[in-house]
């Protein structure tokens, strides 16, 4: 779930408002396309480095399924000059610490050590960059790691179950179809020659953007990227996804089994992608309808009626259209029906009335405190700069962003309400125990 | 949209390690401390980067006070927020939410808190919220009876995460009677009969000034905010008399290997802590155990998820933690996987325990786990909000700063004869208590072999 990248987009909005400033990120572009982004902060002695490839499992296919993820754990499994477990170990005894994330869109490696290090960080990233060895023994080994990771996500949460049915539902040919972590079947089928092949196409210095914030540099960093970074050479632009989900043409109804006390509901309606126009006007909307106890349906459906026990959206980041959803637990003794229908009711007022003023300013003001939240940090800079260079294409429109925020009103929040709540672009899921009657 | 970590993010390697200062010269910025009249303690530390404030709140009101009431604590933190002598809950939550600000009230074992964060112009008013919150709170029925059935439905939701109950099963094991057995959230039975009257009583007893503290961070001038607290909560009075020690009592520990079985029949994998009693928060080698427990099951490289994930993908991950409360602590080592590996998971870990012992460490991963704390230390005080928690923290483990400015020197202090003997001293080899969640049917005849077998169904 993105949940942490949701309010990241957001609070950078108003990153004019406070010091930062768009000259403040430095850039430049390495001869074989590598681009780097630095946010020089001497807060704390300490620095980041965040890499972000454009690969996620939108660019797998069938039979393939959960390669991007697999790959991301694969990374650090042993390159030329840092063999198995060297990484990790050079890492660890230069003080730094990293993880690394996957999702639909993007791989994001992470690391996070003293500035005295930066050095040795180039020389680690460089070298799994440019020859990461695939060894079959590390592939055989992982593949139980990555198993056990599937399998502790649904163990521990419903959602997950839930969530992976409605996008197989809501996405019926783009990859948005198939879970992140991938299908079993294809979990334990993976090839060497799919994982060199991967390599090889993604794992390009032109398909990668390199964020460094904290206690370095711009100078610096420019030298250590063409030393370590720079002799790596590009490969090919990686094929274009090409798919686009048929426009879907009336409502999707899903159910799912699981022991568990009260159904689980989610309402998933189709949305567009991070560069749309309607980007802020939905995200609005999204904090409305569930940002804090005050919220539409918090208050409405928590605390006032009481029909569910929590409740909450996510309109988060995407390359291409994805999916606006609403998340709800029944009280007991309550439907899964009664909540949905008490939904749809909170839905259709601002359809009809639009939001109020003190709504507007509410979630305006409410932005400011994520934003400033993020900044106080510099791994919430890193990942806000690096974010908007690949969801927005320019980390310099991050800066516009208030501006964009601005010009929203009530009318256009009541418009993409208008949009794309409607009964044919959804899909509905309900999780429950008993789902024979 | 989905996002997948590669690497879960391992446990702090204490779960207070949030106090181990170092790094490159690391010093606590200056602050200022006070006490009213009352008793009330304040720490005010300036941070001007970002406009805004963090304030953390310890009240001596944690669980260990719940008596036959488990859950009570938690729910009367809760219902802090559920109106004030001058504003409704609604009204609290509407205008917090227009400044967008927050104020969260919770308990721990030992002790409540509240924690809020909000842009340094509306320090006034979200102050003064926060002082109708501690002293005035007027404990609504009607909000009560709702966030009390929420309540209820999560107690039975924990069934479906067996990561989220296996803690205070773990607890209840090694501690037994004690009060540091106590379970935080309650039990269905238990929070079914707690009534509002309940709750107003536990206030009563529990939130007074003399034992609390109030920790200010941010973007205010330190003069202009003692005047505004020192207004705000010169007249919190209580007449509670002192409370009786209750932690201080003798835990009485385990003699034997002992398995808890929590049956989940539609479990896949097995979830499991492995662990025995440790230390409490004042202990002399609360660094240096750190520092070992680095190598031993606090980061990624560590002996333990080197074994149990990156030698034979048995697990997602492997890690072990220190728990340290006032007068007692734990040590858990901490998996999961899949059902049919149960056994060789198991066998896996008690295996590198023992050899932790008879191998001891070298002075590559010493220096390694060394370097690893001191670098990994500034990020965990970087922001207002975690300064504010460091300082009450600080005033309730009776810590001053010398512990903090002296934490570098402490690490690298630590050699490899002290280093070993911290394991022989600190790190269990017997009397291990085992609590493992998944499917009995299949696992119990496996674990019998560990010690003695008690079986219970999950969060009942």
């Amino acid at each position: 779930m993105k949940k942490i990248m949701l309010p990241l987009l957001l609070l950078v909005a108003f990153i004019a408002k406070a010091q930062m400033k768009a000259d403040d990120v430095k850039t430049f572009t390495l001869k074989n396309g590598m681009k780097f982004l630095v946010a020089e902060d001497f807060s704390i002695p300490n620095a980041n480095m965040y890499l972000f490839y454009k690969v996620g499992s939108r660019n797998e296919y069938q039979g393939i399924t959960g390669l991007s993820h697999f790959f991301e754990h694969m990374m650090f499994n042993g390159a030329k000059k840092y063999g198995p477990k060297e990484f990790d170990r050079t890492m660890e005894f230069n003080g730094g610490s990293n993880n690394a994330y996957t999702t639909e869109n993007v791989t994001v490696y992470t690391d996070w050590f003293p500035a005295s290090a930066t050095e040795t960080m180039f020389d680690l990233e460089g070298d799994r960059i440019a020859s990461l060895s695939i060894d079959p023994k590390m592939v055989e080994s992982e593949r139980g790691v990555v198993l056990s990771e599937r399998s502790t996500g649904l163990e521990n949460s419903p959602w997950r179950h839930l969530s992976q049915s409605m996008q197989a539902t809501a996405f019926q040919e783009h990859p948005y179809h198939w879970p992140v972590i991938g299908y079993e079947d294809d979990m334990k089928n993976w090839t060497q020659a799919d994982l060199e092949r991967y390599f090889k196409t993604y794992y390009a210095p032109n398909n990668c953007v390199v964020v460094v914030s904290g206690a370095v540099k711009f100078d610096q960093i420019k030298q250590l990227a063409e030393k370590y970074l720079e002799p790596i050479p590009a490969q090919p632009t990686p094929p274009v996804v090409h798919i686009i989900e048929p426009k879907q043409t009336g409502e999707r109804r899903i159910t799912v089994q699981k022991e568990v006390t009260n159904p689980y509901l989610m309402i998933g309606y189709h949305s567009p992608e991070s560069k749309s126009d309607d980007y802020y006007a939905l995200n609005i909307l999204s904090a409305a309808l569930s940002n804090g106890k005050s919220s539409r349906l918090y208050s409405a459906l928590v605390d006032k009626q009481q029909i569910a026990t929590e409740v909450f959206t996510d309109y988060g980041d995407s390359f291409d259209p994805g999916l606006f959803n609403i998340y709800a637990v029944a009280n007991t003794d309550k439907t899964a029906l009664e909540l949905e229908n008490a939904i749809y009711a909170e839905i259709e007022k601002i359809k009809t009335d639009g939001i109020t003023e003190r709504e507007l300013q509410k979630i305006k003001n409410q932005k400011l405190m994520e934003f400033y939240g993020q900044i106080e940090t510099i791994n919430g800079k890193s990942n806000n700069i690096g974010t908007y260079e690949l969801y927005f294409g320019d980390y310099r429109k991050m800066f516009d962003a208030p501006k964009n925020y601005n010009k929203v009103t009530i009318a256009d929040v009541q418009l993409v309400a208008k949009k794309y709540f409607t009964k044919s672009n959804r899909t509905v899921g309900v999780l429950k125990t008993n789902v024979e009657n | 949209m989905e996002s997948i970590n590669k690497k879960y993010t391992l446990i702090c390697l204490l779960v207070l390690s949030s106090l181990n200062i170092l790094a490159q010269g690391y010093k606590l910025p200056n602050y200022t401390t006070f006490k009213l009249a009352n008793g009330l303690t304040f720490n005010l530390m300036e941070q001007h980067d970002v406009p805004i404030v963090d304030v953390a709140i310890i009240f001596p009101a944690g669980a260990i006070y719940d008596q036959d009431k488990a859950g009570l604590a938690s729910l009367t933190a809760t219902a802090l927020k559920h109106g004030t002598q001058r504003f409704t809950s609604a009204k609290l939550e509407e205008e917090l939410d227009f400044m967008g600000a927050t104020v969260n009230t919770y308990a721990t074992k030992e002790f409540a808190g509240l924690s809020s964060n909000f842009a340094s112009k509306d320090k006034d008013q979200v102050l003064l919220m926060i002082k109708e919150i501690v002293q005035n709170p007027v404990f609504d029925a009607a909000e009560f009876e709702k966030e009390k059935s929420r309540r209820l439905v999560r107690l039975d939701q924990q069934k479906e995460s067996p990561g989220a109950v296996i803690g205070s099963y773990f607890d209840s094991l090694l501690y037994g009677n004690h009060v540091y057995g106590n379970n935080i959230t309650g039990t269905k039975t238990t929070v079914e009969l707690l009534t509002v009257a309940d709750v107003n009583t536990f206030y009563k007893n529990n939130y007074k000034p003399d034992t609390s503290v109030i920790s200010v961070v941010g973007d205010f001038k330190s003069i202009e905010m003692k005047k505004t607290l020192t207004q705000l909560f010169s007249n919190w009075k209580s007449n509670a008399t002192p409370q009786e020690n209750l932690a201080s009592k003798a835990i009485v520990l385990p003699t034997e290997n002992k398995v808890l079985l929590v049956n989940k029949d539609d479990a896949k994998e097995t979830t499991m802590y492995i662990g025995a009693a440790g230390v409490s928060r004042n202990n002399p080698d609360y660094v240096a155990i750190d520092v070992v427990n680095t190598l031993f099951g606090g980061r990624f490289t560590s002996m333990l998820n080197d074994e149990l994930r990156v030698n034979s993908g048995l697990t997602y991950g492997a890690s072990s933690r220190f728990s340290a409360l006032k007068n007692g602590g734990s040590f858990i080592m901490s998996t999961f996987t899949a059902v049919n590996t149960t056994e060789p998971t198991i066998d896996k870990a008690l295996e590198v325990l023992k050899k932790l012992h008879t191998k001891g460490l070298d002075e590559k991963a010493l220096a390694s786990a060394k370097n690893y704390v001191k670098g990994q230390f500034p990020p965990d005080y970087e922001t207002a909000g975690q300064l504010a928690r460091l300082l009450s923290t600080m005033y309730w483990y009776d810590l001053d700063r010398s512990f903090i400015d002296n934490f570098e020197k402490n690490v690298d202090r630590l050699d490899l004869a002290k280093a070993n003997e911290i394991i022989a001293k600190y790190f269990p080899e017997d009397k291990l208590q085992f609590v493992l969640v998944g499917k009995a049917s299949e696992i119990k005849k496996i674990v019998e072999k560990y010690g003695p077998v008690t079986q219970v169904e999950i969060a009942q």
